[in-house]
């Protein structure tokens, strides 16, 4: 083992105390291997903190009042807001919109520009390792217009098959929508490549970035997608809030989402001006407390670096593929370590998902068994259900450890 | 924790050695079932009596453990039992049989059999109903 990786395993071992949840037990004497960050994230104390400070001394509402409160409140929300802005390099606070979660970012796009630009016959591509949030939205879309949806097939060790990419982009569609990073195989999708192709036949791109915000460094720059849809919760901040990142000059054609206090600029009896981006599409009082744990949550992930934390899941990544290769029975889905994220999805030969996961739960250790959203794409590889481990800042070669132990125990049990 | 292994010890005896298990002859009603969440799915095959009790029962399926011996269970459960009855089991049945500490967190799994078999139930009177209507039609006329 080299000394990097040992420095870094110390370092891990100091940032795990940040996070109240991963010390507890999940029975007496059984510790917590935490091993379902995908899913969501554990929190720091920094976020948790942040919020309850929020609501001690100044919760107040937003954008409207004059006194301290609403102008301190005022001042943290937008203060989150900018800490997103600087995370994904975004040129402007205008084109970072809050949302609920990546989920509601989506059908943001669907509801507003996809309503708008999507005309019967027209195509829309995503992909076969999409999230259902990144599929359902465009398939109902589609059925309101009469459009059609294509999806890219994906390919036996997990990548997006490129040349059925360019042959749906030969028939010109008006939206490609591609996961960044996939929650179940882990892929990494070069999405500045497939940006870029899609740009050259006129489409936009919408990128599910909620897998790759929270684990590697995204700049929207280079990215050169026209969405970026994302959620707090995974990246150590707080549930009830997202980001959709969108190209200001996109956002700004698209009509408003939803109605109400906040998305006008004056409102008539019968009708009413939109306010400017990004108030447009935040109706409503938005999620303040929300939007002040996420701007702790970025700083947070900031203090250790995005480099730093894809490496250090890489470097996990690894070898729990290495280990889980010499579990027999155990087949990992998805390409290579190095060109995927902090996610293993495998099958144990003659034993159900769900059982792998209550076993293992019987050891402390949190794995998500089932479809993980993404029923397509287990269908591709005939599949009901998977159990996946996932990967984050504090996971450990122990951690790792312990999910085999516990494999072999599931191996015991149905021996 | 002796209890907990026997529960788990009885499940996975169900588990490997299914009772009941494969299509029924001559069945009145074929009921699927299946929870879309995690992939379980059963068949539940059921034969009456005339007087509406269940004569012969029996499974077939793919899934969790815990989802395939509930199903194995349940066969022997509600074998002779009339049907009207088996309608009125609920998931309490299962929890009880399977052990509580074992199934709570898994009571989608758990319920798949019985709650096939009580679909099952719907169905027949469903059809009885329809053919009674029927009847009731061509008397009609």
């Amino acid at each position: 083992m080299d000394s990097a990786r040992v420095d870094s395993m110390e370092a891990v071992a100091a940032r795990r105390s940040d996070f109240p949840a991963l010390a507890r037990e999940v029975r007496p004497g059984v510790p917590l291997i935490y091993l379902d960050s995908t899913a969501t994230s554990q929190k720091p104390l920094a976020v948790i903190e942040a919020m309850d400070r929020y609501y001690r001394q100044s919760n107040a509402n937003v954008h409207r009042g004059i006194h301290t409160l609403a102008e301190e409140a005022t001042a943290l929300y937008e203060g989150g807001r900018e800490k997103v802005r600087a995370l994904i390099k975004a040129q402007s606070v205008r084109e970072v919109i809050f949302t609920r979660n990546a989920t509601e970012s989506i059908n943001l796009v669907a509801y507003t520009w996809g309503r708008a630009n999507i005309k019967p016959r027209d195509l829309i591509v995503y992909t076969e390792m999409e999230h259902h949030s990144n599929l359902v939205p465009w398939q109902m879309l589609a059925a309101e217009k009469g459009a059609e949806v294509r999806a890219v097939p994906v390919t036996e060790d997990g990548e997006l098959d490129r040349a059925a990419l360019m042959a749906l982009l030969a028939r010109r569609p008006k939206l490609v929508c591609v996961t960044h990073m996939s929650n179940v195989l882990g892929t990494i999708n070069p999405i500045t490549e497939i940006a870029a192709e899609a740009h050259t036949v006129g489409a936009l791109v919408l990128v599910d970035a909620a897998q790759s915000v929270p684990h590697l460094p995204v700049d929207v720059q280079t990215l050169g997608a026209d969405f970026l849809a994302f959620s707090g919760h995974k990246m150590c901040g707080p549930t009830g809030i997202g980001v959709l990142w969108g190209r200001q000059s996109v956002l700004e054609g698209m009509p408003p989402f939803l109605g109400g206090g906040d998305m006008i600029r004056r409102v008539h009896l019968y009708d009413f001006k939109p306010n400017d981006l990004p108030y447009k599409f935040e109706a409503g009082t938005p999620p303040i407390a929300e939007a002040v744990g996420l701007g702790a949550a970025v700083d947070y992930l900031n203090s250790i670096g995005m480099d730093a934390i894809q490496a250090h899941e890489q470097t996990i990544t690894a070898y729990a593929l290495e280990r889980l290769e010499e579990v027999p029975g155990v087949r990992v889905y998805g390409p290579a370590a190095e060109r995927r994220g902090g996610v293993a999805a495998f099958s144990v030969a003659g034993v159900h998902p769900h059982d792998v996961a209550q076993i293992l739960d019987r050891f402390g250790v949190a794995v998500r068994a089932g479809h993980h959203c993404a029923m397509p794409l287990h269908d591709r590889y005939n599949l009901p259900a998977t159990t996946r481990a996932s990967f984050y800042l504090y996971s450990t070669l122990a951690d790792v450890d312990r999910l085999i132990d516990g494999l072999y125990q599931v191996k015991k049990v149905f021996g | 924790m002796n209890d907990k292994q026997a529960f788990i010890d009885f499940i996975l005896d169900h588990y490997q050695n299914p009772r009941n298990r494969g299509a029924l002859a001559e069945p009145d009603i074929v009921m699927k079932g299946g929870n879309p969440g995690c992939g379980d799915i059963v068949t539940m095959y059921l034969r009456l009596d005339g007087d509406e009790r269940i004569a012969g029962v029996s499974f077939e399926g793919e899934g969790c453990t815990i989802s395939q011996a509930a199903a194995s269970i349940m066969t022997g459960k509600v074998l002779g039992k009339p049907l009207a009855e088996v309608s009125q089991l609920g998931a309490e049945t299962v929890v009880d049989e399977m052990g509580r500490e074992l199934v709570a967190n898994r009571l989608r799994c758990a319920t798949l059999a019985l709650n096939t078999l009580k679909a099952a139930g719907k169905k027949y009177r469903a059809g009885q109903a329809a053919r009674s209507a029927a009847e009731a039609q061509i008397e009609d006329f």
